[in-house]
């Protein structure tokens, strides 16, 4: 299978633009977070990719922290999401500017 | 042969869903759509003969993330609301940059068929013999345990931010 | 006794915080304790000085140089200066007329200023900060202390002259006084600096006087000069001389106890009393001593002549007492300093008096300053016109009266020091001083009264509180010429002799320089006889007699001839009339050219191009600012576009740059 590799990195560099275009266009935050999913899901078949035609492990090893990162971003990310929609009835990005100051 | 097509299938189809994670209005076929396109990119890991990491992605990806996800969407009881959207320009820029870097990536690609030669310490036949389980574990527990810890850490850390984040203020 | 002389200016200082700190509610609740605050401060310290002077007479005449060291003032490394007293002979003249005559204004203040409600307690601070700073500058033992005096009484005196400053022209004249004062200043610390930095060559980083005094030898005579001739600069703007003389006619606005302590009595001595302190200074450098007696010649001529012609009965005074320091000065460049301290007492007598009556007739007279709307007041205030005939007697040098003694001294050392043009120029204008101080009483105190009929139903004699002053002083202007009675006339000239310790040439302390200019003096100079000295004398009174007489038919016989004399004479007696136009002289010369400069560095160099500079920068940063901040719209997807450009920048990178 390994002679498919441009497949494999095609799909994953697709995988994240397609994430990317869901990101940056999207309203719904929940919607906007799993598109950044998405984009990490294509970053790991990238590595996973080269892990395999460079017969080298630490492709493999990052992937597993990302996958790690996913996690705790979930995990804060919906807690945040959580008090927003609490304090606001809302989780529509356009409606929060607060990221300035 | 046949398994060059079913892996054209499961690449196909793995891009379907995630564009139709991108697209659909509805939160919560969106999170479906999402699922399916966790599984089908296990599948993909699957044909790269790396089974240990398609297991993670179904167990951490489709299992524990999205579970959040749409644990989450319950919770916050989302309605699809339809808007003007206010960002029309800085977001039109964004898809001409992603319009732009799609290509660009592509050919980057095209250009870097040489990496294919390099030759790591895992080689085809021990991962073979092995498995990559044990190959991984070794790796993991001698050259990276100082960022496997790190790694630990800031899990533990996102779990109490999390807690800490979501908890009701008596105010 | 010697140990408490600290206490001298300190009594005063206590009344400044007393009343300065809490003056408004003082006398809110009892005015009259403020002025019992004020005066006691001032009546101590006039009774200090008075024990001090008893127990330096005590000592032999050499032993009369008391210091005392209150604690180190300024140290910085080699450099040392003390808070420190001196008291001998001079240093205790002067304080003795500062603190008596400036006690017994302090007293008359309390009837003149009665009136003014809300600002009582700072009139009487201002006058017992003055008298701190002149008790320091005139006790002080080194040129530092004696010059933050100097500072003080400039900054009192500027504080007093607008002492109604709600009067523009009030604040302006302050003004004009503290300015013409800083250019003298300016010249002075010049002077002092020189005169540190050369003897700190020598290894003698002191400003005290008496060890600057014995190192002076070792300065170079040009040094000399320039030290002696900056400090003069610094001493003609004090004490009112040519070319900065302006500022004192125009102090006249001030309280009128105000214009007779500082401006009359005290502070404008003070250049007189600091040429004298440094005699030994003076006295190496023949070229400033000719200057300051030409100085003080010109300056006593030109301020009588404008004396002639003013109305204001202030601006005759304030004219009179320049050309009184005219004569003072005239004294010291000719060698004859005890002469100028002695003048400077009497003329502290008669001159305080003369403004204190001259006060007291406009207290009578609703302010009136104007000597055309005067007259007549013989009847009405018999007090005040007496003591006032016996202040301008002495003034005139009449004789036997205080200024006959004093002015006559100073003639006759001038004379017999061969600048006989200069003494001829010093009896002239004694002529002069009799004829237009007399126009003043005879047009003040003699024929009708000219005043409004409303005016003149009010005129009444001036309370007791500033009738005992007028008294006192005028009793002093009599018999105060007798300390310095000359051999001439059988007397001893005792303040001559009082005198001499501090004198360059006094016995023990001669030094090289003033050894070599008394030789020079003993060998060169012409020597009259006694018969001259009675000739001269007569000279002086015959011609004082006859500006007496003048005065009289002008001003009482034929009163329509001054009319008649100013109309023939157009010409000069505009020119007098206008101050001989010195005001807009130095204002076309200096004050113009230079607020124009000013107003060129401000409009010009400032707000353009610095603030200018400022400003513009600040305006860049506000622009580049307000277009950045569209940047940070504070949207979480504006944010990631911007990464992705980061990615596509970095894309650009590898494609073009690393790859290739």
């Amino acid at each position: 299978m390994i002679e498919h590799q441009s497949l494999f990195l095609a799909l994953a560099v697709t995988l994240f633009f397609i994430g990317a275009a869901g990101a940056v266009v999207r309203r719904n935050a929940i919607i906007v977070f799993m598109c950044i999913e998405i984009m990490l899901g294509g970053v790991n078949l990238a590595f996973l990719t080269f892990t395999r035609t460079t017969q080298n492990l630490d492709g493999a090893f990052m992937v597993m922290c990302i996958m790690a990162v996913a996690a705790v971003e979930a995990a804060v990310g919906l807690a945040i999401f959580f008090l927003l929609y609490r304090k606001t009835g809302s989780i529509d990005l356009e409606k929060f500017n607060l990221l300035k100051w | 042969m046949l398994e060059s097509m079913l892996l054209y299938l499961a690449a196909a189809l793995t891009l379907v869903t995630s564009v139709m994670v991108a697209v659909t209005r509805n939160t919560v076929h969106s999170a479906l759509w999402m699922v399916a396109s966790c599984f089908l990119l296990a599948v993909v890991f699957l044909f790269l003969r790396l089974q240990f990491m398609a297991a993670l992605q179904v167990i951490i990806y489709a299992g524990a993330v999205m579970m959040f996800i749409i644990f989450a969407i319950m919770m916050l009881n989302l309605r699809v609301n339809p808007g003007r959207i206010q960002l029309r320009s800085t977001k039109t820029a964004g898809l001409v940059l992603v319009l732009f870097l799609f290509p660009a990536l592509l050919l980057l690609l095209g250009m870097g068929r040489g990496i294919a030669a390099l030759q790591g310490q895992v080689s085809l036949r021990a991962l073979e013999q092995f498995g990559e389980v044990p190959l991984l574990a070794n790796v993991m527990f001698s050259d990276y345990l100082l960022p496997f810890e790190l790694v630990s850490i800031l899990l533990t850390v996102g779990v109490i931010g999390a807690v800490a984040l979501a908890k009701k203020r008596k105010d | 006794m010697f140990d408490l002389v600290w206490l001298i200016p300190t009594l005063p200082a206590l009344g400044v915080l007393l009343n300065g700190l809490l003056g408004r509610k003082i006398e809110a609740a009892n005015k009259s304790l403020v002025h019992w605050i004020a005066c006691s401060a001032v009546g101590l310290s006039f009774f200090l000085t008075c024990l001090t002077f008893l127990e330096l007479l005590q000592l032999p005449a050499e032993l009369r140089l008391v210091e005392f060291t209150w604690f180190n003032w300024i140290s910085a490394g080699e450099f040392q200066s003390y808070w420190a007293y001196q008291i001998d002979p001079l240093s205790m003249v002067m304080c003795l007329f500062v603190t008596g005559v400036g006690f017994l204004i302090h007293i008359y203040s309390i009837g003149y200023m009665g009136h003014a409600e809300g600002r009582y307690y700072r009139y009487f601070t201002y006058l017992n900060l003055f008298m701190f700073s002149m008790i320091n500058l005139v006790l002080a033992n080194n040129f530092l202390l004696m010059f933050l005096g100097w500072e003080g009484v400039g900054f009192c005196s500027y504080l007093l002259i607008g002492f109604w400053f709600g009067n523009i022209d009030n604040a302006r004249a302050g003004k004009k006084a503290f300015i013409t004062n800083r250019i003298g200043d300016f010249a002075f610390l010049v002077g002092l600096f020189l005169l540190i930095t050369h003897l700190g060559k020598h290894g003698v980083w002191s400003v005290n006087f008496t060890e600057v005094f014995s190192h002076a030898s070792a300065l170079p005579p040009g040094i000399v000069t320039a030290v002696c001739l900056l400090f003069f600069i610094g001493c003609t703007a004090k004490s009112a001389q040519i070319p900065l003389y302006i500022w004192l006619p125009d102090a006249m606005a001030g309280p009128t106890p105000v214009s007779a302590l500082i401006h009359a009595a005290t502070m404008v001595t003070s250049g007189i009393y600091f040429v004298t302190r440094s005699n030994i200074l003076y006295q190496m450098s023949p070229l400033a001593l000719q200057v300051i007696a030409v100085v003080g010649a010109l300056t006593a001529l030109l301020a009588a002549s404008i004396a002639l012609t003013q109305n204001d009965i202030k601006r005759v005074l304030a004219y009179s007492t320049v050309s009184q320091l005219g004569y003072m000065f005239l004294g010291l460049g000719v060698g004859a300093f005890s002469a100028g301290i002695f003048h400077v007492v009497t003329h502290s007598f008669f001159k305080a008096l003369l403004f204190l009556c001259a006060g007291s007739v406009m207290h009578g007279l609703a302010n009136e300053q104007d000597m055309r709307f005067m007259g007549g007041m013989r009847k009405k205030m018999p007090v005040t016109y007496l003591t006032m005939l016996i202040g301008t007697l002495a003034i005139v040098g009449f004789p036997g009266l205080a200024g006959f003694f004093s002015k006559d001294e100073i003639l006759w050392k001038t004379f017999a020091s061969g600048h006989v043009l200069l003494w001829m120029i010093g009896v002239f204008t004694a002529g002069l001083t009799a004829f237009y101080m007399f126009r003043l009483i005879f047009m003040t105190f003699f024929n009708e009264c000219r005043a409004s009929r409303e005016v003149q139903a009010k005129i009444h004699e001036s309370p007791r509180t500033m009738t005992v002053p007028l008294i006192v002083l005028a009793a002093l202007s009599a018999i105060g010429g007798y300390i310095g009675v000359p051999h001439a006339l059988g007397g001893s000239n005792r303040i001559e002799h009082f005198l001499e310790p501090v004198m360059g040439t006094g016995p023990g302390k001669l030094i090289a320089g003033g050894e070599h200019l008394a030789q020079e003096a003993a060998h060169g100079a012409y020597h009259p006889s006694l018969a001259v000295e009675y000739l001269l004398m007569l000279l002086s009174v015959a011609i004082v007699l006859i500006g007496i007489g003048l005065a009289y038919t002008l001003y009482v016989k034929e009163r329509e001839r001054p009319v008649q004399l100013a109309e023939r004479f157009s010409g000069l007696y505009r020119l007098m009339f206008n101050k001989w136009y010195v005001d807009e002289l130095y204002g076309l010369i200096a004050v113009r050219p230079l607020h124009r400069a000013s107003l060129f560095l401000w409009k010009g160099i400032d707000v353009l191009i610095i603030d200018g500079v400022v400003n513009g920068l600040a305006r860049i940063f506000g622009w580049s600012g307000t277009w950045l901040r569209t940047v940070q719209t504070g949207y979480v997807q504006a944010y990631a576009v911007s990464l992705l450009l980061g990615v596509a920048g970095l894309m650009l990178y590898t494609l073009f740059v690393l790859v290739p």
